[in-house]
């Protein structure tokens, strides 16, 4: 990321279990990259990153915060939360492999799809968690639009 | 900024007061209050009609086809949306509609519901070919299009490529009618009869056709009082029709207007129907954020329940959609179109968009991305400075497209009479 005063910040708090709220953030993301000029391709990748990630948060964690960062080269998505972590990260990137509840899956949720789909739309993903503390996921999408993972 | 507009919906400067009724409204944000009138934004604006709805003063109107506009054409043909079927209460049946439609002027009326039985037949076929992307939207609801073209541009190409009825009908009928009735085709009018006024858009600028096959659209509350007063002195009519019926009506295309009723006849595929502007736009975000994928056609209508709440109907929507359901049953489950003409139609491409819709041009706070950055940083501090508490008065509809105008210099901070009143207290 360049100097800070050529990036555009802005947080937005995500609570655990708030299935209402579920994409809102995602949504007001996704308005805000149109609105700095975004392409509409790079736009839809991170709206898909962003969905996925803020429902983790509300699937799993207690209370999380996503921050957004936008240069004109990068987005950066930024995801902390206060939850049980994730035990074993490259299971969890593995297609299909969930721990979703029943109840979770009743609505739709929890295909087992959401840390890779994360990482099929971004240029970057960092995974750092702890077990019982919580997640930190970095995502990087380069809006030139040349994917390099 | 009204001067060469293709829309619908338009403002009488006389009648509007300035009130702030139609600004909230609006779902695209596309109204401004300037120096006391309302204007509308052209490059927002989807003509879904929500605006029109709410204003107490009757200051907006749609710009419809006029009955007197047809005497252009030696030979007048009527296609009027199966919402009209829904009018007139429970004892008029379809027939006597067609047929005072025939009294009132027009030469020809063709009913609507075998085509939207044809529609959904080809549908089936289109989904059986194409496997992705999922879903397909159905591109029935203009403002659905255009709503796509403007909110969702990457979803343009989930839009699924065939002409709604209106269309397909219109097209079969310029094709065979000038031969069939001896006239020139110039001279023969197509008119679409509908319960909004966003069908005159997509007619005068068509999203996915090079040229509309329509010529115009009447609206059912202008032809209302006409339909009425012909089926009043009409009860010999009245009784030919129930008597000697002459259209066969489809069961599969007469609950078309309803919410569900497009997706109702498709066999093999899962659909999902949403009606009324806000639940279409979270499903919509929803489908951009990836979601739905398990859906094969998603059929969405802007008017609430459907066409049937289409903002230029006259009857109240829950009767009217109480008798159509009456009719559906009536016509009951069997097909009246047979699928061998369907499907030679649809192999021809007879009933595909000329091109996709594209989307429209997006309008971001600046062209440079480090500019665009800038200004939505200066956004953020102008909300600070906000009350926040949405009241209009400035001529936006909310404190957060009140900053957006403002940095994007169409106005001023000034312009809040909160922030206002507190300099003038200092």
């Amino acid at each position: 990321m360049p100097a800070a005063e050529a990036v555009f910040r802005q947080e937005f708090p995500v609570k655990g279990g708030d299935f209402a709220k579920a994409g809102v953030v995602a949504c007001k993301i996704k308005e805000l990259l149109k609105e700095l000029g975004l392409d509409a391709a790079i736009v839809r990748r991170a709206a898909i990153a962003a969905y996925e990630a803020e429902m983790n948060v509300i699937m799993y964690a207690r209370e999380g915060r996503m921050d957004l960062a936008v240069s004109p080269e990068e987005v950066h998505i930024t995801v902390d939360d206060r939850g049980p972590g994730i035990a074993d990260v490259e299971l969890a990137m593995t297609e299909g492999y969930s721990t979703a509840t029943p109840e979770m899956r009743e609505l739709g949720f929890g295909a087992g799809m959401g840390l890779p789909n994360i990482k099929r739309n971004s240029d970057v993903l960092h995974i750092d968690s702890r077990t019982g503390k919580g997640t930190r996921l970095k995502i990087i999408i380069r809006t030139d639009g040349h994917r390099t993972t | 900024m009204n001067t060469k507009s293709s829309h619908s919906i338009h403002i009488t400067r006389d009648k509007c007061i300035g009130c702030v009724h139609c600004l909230a409204a609006c779902p695209t944000r596309a109204i401004r209050v300037k120096e006391g009138k309302a204007t509308i934004i052209d490059e927002l604006c989807i003509d879904c009609g929500e605006c029109l709805r709410v204003c107490p003063y009757e200051a907006i109107h749609s710009h419809t086809t006029s009955f007197a506009a047809l005497d252009a054409f030696a030979y007048k043909v009527a296609i009027p949306s199966t919402v009209i079927y829904g009018q007139f209460g429970a004892s008029v049946l379809p027939n006597e509609i067609l047929s005072a439609l025939r009294r009132i002027g027009f030469d020809e009326v063709y009913d609507l519901s075998s085509i939207c039985e044809l529609n959904c037949a080809a549908t089936e076929e289109y989904l059986n070919e194409h496997a992705r992307p999922r879903p397909f939207i159905s591109s029935t609801c203009p403002v659905v299009v255009r709503l796509i073209q403007r909110r969702y541009p990457s979803l343009c190409g989930q839009i699924l490529p065939i002409e709604p009825p209106r269309e397909i009908a219109a097209k079969i009928l310029r094709s065979i009618l000038p031969k069939a009735v001896g006239v020139p085709a110039g001279k023969i009018g197509i008119i679409h009869i509908t319960p909004c006024s966003a069908k005159m858009v997509s007619i005068n600028s068509p999203a996915t056709l090079n040229k509309s096959y329509l010529d115009g659209a009447i609206s059912i509350r202008d032809i209302y009082p006409q339909i009425l007063a012909s089926l009043r002195k009409s009860e010999e009519d009245a009784l030919m029709r129930h008597l000697f019926p002459e259209t066969l009506f489809s069961g599969i295309g007469m609950g078309w207007s309803l919410s569900g009723g497009e997706t109702r006849g498709l066999k093999s595929h899962r659909a999902v129907a949403v009606s009324g502007i806000q639940d279409t736009m979270r499903v919509l975000d929803q489908v951009e954020a990836g979601l739905l994928q398990d859906v094969d056609l998603l059929e969405c209508a802007v008017c609430p329940d459907g066409c049937v709440g289409g903002p230029l109907e006259v009857e109240n929507r829950f009767l009217a959609k109480g008798r159509i359901l009456e009719l559906v049953a009536a016509a009951g489950e069997h097909a009246v179109v047979d699928i061998r003409d369907v499907s030679r139609l649809y192999h021809k491409n007879f009933l595909s968009f000329d091109h996709p819709a594209s989307p429209a041009e997006s309008h971001p706070l600046d062209g440079d991305p480090a500019r665009a950055i800038r200004k939505a940083k200066r956004r953020e501090k102008l909300m600070a400075l906000l009350p926040g508490k949405d009241c209009g008065v400035c001529g936006a509809p909310d404190c957060r497209t009140l900053a957006d105008d403002i940095v994007r210099g169409f106005a001023r901070l000034e312009d809040c009479p909160f922030v206002k009143g507190k300099k003038e207290k200092r």
